[in-house]
């Protein structure tokens, strides 16, 4: 006789399983770990750049470089001061869990204070895979329109911050600040919006500040959001 | 973009649940949540193509989109989303938490067995 088994079970998958373990791995290090996201050129690399040159003296930082091909941005994080391990995806269009495992082997976890992971520039795909960081970011930049959050929402809905960067070129473009809040009110709410520009510096300190606020919070319960294939917080 | 990986991960679960259960699988029931970076069309077809290689090549892969499900942090209300409208429609507040629509869910299975317990529900 047929009959129906009722299960009602999230699906874990394998890179779930490998993001809790690196999530273990940061936690026992006492590393806070960054996870950078935006689309191609929106500019992680440089922001990773001037956090180097700004806070290299306050921190030991240390970068996962993904890339799908070549090493310009793991040479020129280098080049800024912060010790970098390429990942080249080659097809890959995001990084998971298991290769960000295999490149922190390159570092002794213990012996550094933030770890950032600059991600394939794409802002579809990595935000289906959890890398067990402590913090998601987006960047997002003037010259590619003000409506992104409302064209990528998972992504921008997993990010605990918001970068918009190139806020120098806001008067170039047609690009709006008010509406890329009211776009970003709509995906979450209280989301922190950094406005800067990596050209001028202007707003930077901002960002430096979150960083340090972020690595201060360090040891409280600091994860937020959901994410894909992660059951949503229990309620309150 | 990893709906492979999700379809593999909802295979080993059916295998161990049917271990477990034993008889024949006849469907299997999915849900995959509107903000779980899944895409529904090819979770479906990678499903349908794993189910080909399982012990039960004939089973029914059943699958429904769930949509984005939030609890409002003002006033407790729960909402399913349509579209981009975020806002509690009782309070209108923006701040919510999901309940529902973030994740990809193994619902039931439908089995066929040689034991007497017969469940027609469903």
């Amino acid at each position: 006789m047929p009959k129906r088994i009722r299960l009602d079970k999230s699906i874990i998958t394998e890179n779930d399983r490998l993001a809790a373990g690196l999530a273990r791995r940061y936690d026992a290090a006492g590393v806070l770990a960054v996870n950078l996201m935006s689309s191609p050129g929106s500019g992680k690399t440089t922001l990773l750049e001037e956090t180097a040159r700004a806070l290299g003296g306050r921190f030991r930082m240390a970068c996962i470089e993904g890339d799908l091909a070549t090493d310009h941005d793991a040479r020129r994080i280098e080049a800024a001061g912060m010790p970098c391990q390429l990942i080249n995806t080659g097809g890959g269009c995001h990084l998971n869990a298991g290769q960000v495992g295999r490149a922190l082997d390159a570092f002794r976890l213990e012996d550094l204070d933030v770890l950032f992971i600059e991600n394939v520039g794409n802002l579809v795909c990595p935000a289906a895979f959890d890398l067990g960081e402590h913090r998601r970011v987006v960047v997002s930049s003037t010259p590619e329109g003000d409506d992104k959050p409302a064209k990528y929402p998972v992504a921008f809905r997993l990010a605990d911050c918001v970068v918009l960067n190139k806020i120098d070129l806001v008067g170039a473009t047609d690009f709006s600040v008010e509406a890329f809040r009211r776009y970003l009110a709509g995906v979450k709410a209280d989301l922190p919006i950094l406005e800067l520009s990596c050209k001028t510096g202007e707003g930077l300190a901002g960002w430096f500040q979150w960083v340090t606020d972020a690595r201060d919070a360090l040891g409280r319960p600091a994860r937020s959001g959901t994410r894909p294939g992660r059951p949503a917080p229990a309620k309150k | 973009m990893h709906e492979i990986s999700l379809a593999q991960a909802i295979w080993g679960q059916v295998e161990a649940e049917m271990a477990r259960l034993g008889g024949r699988l006849l469907a299997l029931d999915v849900a995959v949540g509107a903000f779980s970076g899944a895409d529904p069309e090819t979770l479906e077809f990678a499903l349908g193509l794993l189910a080909g290689r399982s012990d039960w090549p004939d089973a029914q892969v059943r699958l429904r989109t769930e949509p984005l499900a939030l609890a409002c942090r003002g006033c407790g209300a729960e909402f399913d989303v349509a579209g981009m409208a975020l806002a509690c429609p009782s309070c209108g507040s923006m701040d919510a938490d999901p309940v529902r629509g973030t994740e990809v869910r193994l619902e039931s299975l439908d089995v066929e067995t040689d034991g007497a317990e017969a469940d027609t529900s469903g």
